[in-house]
């Protein structure tokens, strides 16, 4: 049996994500702000109901729905996670496949959908059902389980290095305004993202920033946009959340095998 | 990750912003050290498993002791004593410190600091863990695990060192923290050593390598059991024979890095399949797959290490001067 405070301790860092998740949402304010912040709320909202499943998962408790409800839930969100990869690869190419924004999200929510249908197998109720976190030997399939691990696992440490490095990339952040080098650089890139923009390349007569459009939202402001990527909306804070529940969703994943 | 949503954008934007976007991009060296960060985090996780809370683990680490010689056995056993008086505490401060070890290679500023402790952590569970991989008894073989795979652990964070020696390019990653020499005197010691664990009578005994991979099939799943079973039979009585081509390969391998670099590529692919079939046949996934494995044992780690010392087709420049000359390079400089 795993001891109860390191079950409690990965839940309450759940619960943590949980709330920086909604307050996320409720800074966003997505449902005034037109499509564009709606584009990434799904992010916030799929860490907004993952991290409570989990730590109803890790400590019975904290249990709020049902198993089939969650199922649903997770069903409905890895399959709108698929939609959003296979249209970035549309976008972007085969690497976004793997690479690409949404294929981290992708992987949670399968690994969600198959833990609780791997829970509420059969050969799980013997062990205890979702209570079954502190034993072992619970789960159908344990490779796959183990190769979900692994890809949580690899999410998180390039998400770590990539948090820490110079040029973060800025997950999540819906504009990203930095210093260029001097010289000519790409203007009205924000402006007109989408299949079919044009890009215009002027000489810069004061210090030159570049806007990169970080997902292919339909429409996208300039860089002067107020609110994003500071306070609970920083770019960081979400990847933190990120990293967060891949390594506890990688440690879920495991002690079940 | 950054993506300029019109494809049609993508030259133009990489033209004007390429240095800009690959400040993030990782070199060799930094996803090799990310690679060895997910195996810390990984090990980490695993030793959250419940059998390490159990008795099973004391008994695990005791085990190690026997064969040894005294004056290593008896830290072994005290560790074991201590393990069993505070098992819950001492393994969740174990599992938790790996954790961080992972976290700490994968986060930029903290690379250094978490390298060099995880070669002290890497050290110390070498020996009070793992009784020195078996190294020193008869039981040590390539393919139960020999050296340790913690011990490769320690070798990799020396072989990642973020720094660079001055003088002449590195042929390989490895080199360019301990220079070319050192980097592959390491290689051989460490290869031509699985080479001589391959030979030691236990294991070139007719039905040694053949018991040793069939007793890894208790508690797999029914496909890696068949493929254990399966590998078991074909080796059955052909210990000897098995044990000497084992051992040529591994010397082919541990010469290699001598070799010019064509070649040493083909020597360098030959150690990751012996590695990889090391890691399926005879470590079982390090028995993940149970639930009861600490860590993914010395497979994935040999692959790590055989991708450290492939020789660079355009030799591994050094940081500053920026215009450093490239050179097409050869793993012999």
């Amino acid at each position: 049996m795993i001891p109860s405070p390191v079950l409690d301790i990965f839940a309450a860092l759940m619960l943590l994500v949980a709330a920086v998740s909604a307050a996320r949402l409720a800074a966003a304010r997505p449902w005034r702000s037109g499509a564009r912040r709606a584009a990434l709320a799904d992010i916030d909202l799929a860490h907004l109901l993952m991290a409570p499943a989990m730590a109803g998962m890790l400590v019975a408790s904290l249990q709020t729905l049902p198993n089939g409800a969650w199922e649903a839930v997770f069903a409905v969100m890895t399959a709108w996670f698929a939609y959003r990869v296979l249209r970035d690869a549309q976008v972007s190419g085969v690497r976004a496949l793997a690479g690409g924004h949404c294929a981290p999200h992708l992987i949670h929510a399968g690994a969600m959908l198959y833990m609780f249908l791997a829970l509420s197998a059969p050969a799980a109720h013997g062990s205890g059902g979702m209570s079954g976190m502190s034993g072992m030997g619970t789960l159908e399939l344990p490779f796959l389980a183990f190769g979900f691990a692994l890809a949580l696992v690899g999410y998180s440490i390039w998400d770590l290095d990539q948090l820490s490095g110079p040029g973060t990339s800025g997950h999540y952040s819906l504009t990203v305004a930095r210093p260029a080098p001097a010289g000519p650089v790409l203007a009205g890139v924000g402006a007109s993202a989408g299949p079919g923009a044009t890009a215009v390349l002027t000489e810069p007569a004061s210090p030159p920033v570049v806007t990169e459009t970080i997902e292919t939202a339909p429409e996208v402001p300039p860089a002067s946009a107020p609110a994003d990527g500071t306070g609970v909306l920083a770019p960081w804070v979400a990847t933190g959340c990120r990293i967060a529940m891949g390594i506890t969703m990688a440690f879920m994943l495991v002690i079940m095998i | 990750m950054s993506e300029i949503a019109a494809a049609g954008l993508r030259p133009a934007w990489r033209g004007r912003l390429g240095a800009e976007a690959d400040r993030a991009a990782p070199d060799a060296r930094r996803l090799l050290q990310l690679a060895l960060a997910g195996i810390w985090l990984l090990d980490g996780v695993l030793q959250y498993q419940a059998f390490m809370f159990s008795k099973g683990f004391t008994e695990m680490i005791s085990g190690t002791a026997s064969g040894n010689p005294r004056a290593v056995a008896s830290p072994i056993t005290w560790n074991a004593s201590l393990v069993q008086h505070h098992l819950v505490l001492v393994n969740a401060i174990s599992a938790t410190i790996q954790v961080l070890l992972g976290i700490g290679i994968a986060w930029r500023p903290a690379v250094r600091v978490a390298l060099a402790a995880s070669i002290a952590w890497a050290l110390g569970v070498w020996w009070f863990g793992e009784g020195l991989g078996m190294v020193l008894t008869s039981a040590a073989s390539p393919v139960n695990g020999a050296p340790g795979a913690v011990i490769l652990y320690a070798l990799l964070a020396v072989l990642l060192w973020p720094a660079d020696r001055p003088g002449r390019p590195a042929p390989f990653t490895a080199a360019r923290a301990v220079g070319a020499p050192v980097a592959r005197a390491l290689w051989l010691v460490l290869w031509l050593s699985l080479a001589w664990f391959a030979l030691l009578p236990g294991n070139r005994a007719p039905q040694a390598l053949s018991a040793m991979i069939a007793n890894m099939e208790s508690g797999e799943p029914g496909w890696l059991a068949a493929l254990d079973r399966g590998a078991a039979s074909l080796l059955a009585r052909q210990g000897l024979a098995a044990s000497v081509v084992l051992a040529i390969a591994l010397v082919i391998v541990a010469v290699g890095v001598y070799l010019p670099a064509r070649y040493a590529r083909g020597t360098m692919i030959l150690a990751i399949v012996i590695a990889a079939a090391i890691w399926v046949v005879g470590e079982a996934f390090g028995t993940i797959l149970t639930g009861g494995g600490t860590d993914p044992n010395s497979g994935p780690l040999l692959v790590l290490l055989a991708l450290t010392y492939w020789p660079a087709r355009a030799v591994v420049t050094r940081p500053a001067p920026a215009a450093a000359a490239i050179t097409e390079g050869t793993a012999a400089s």
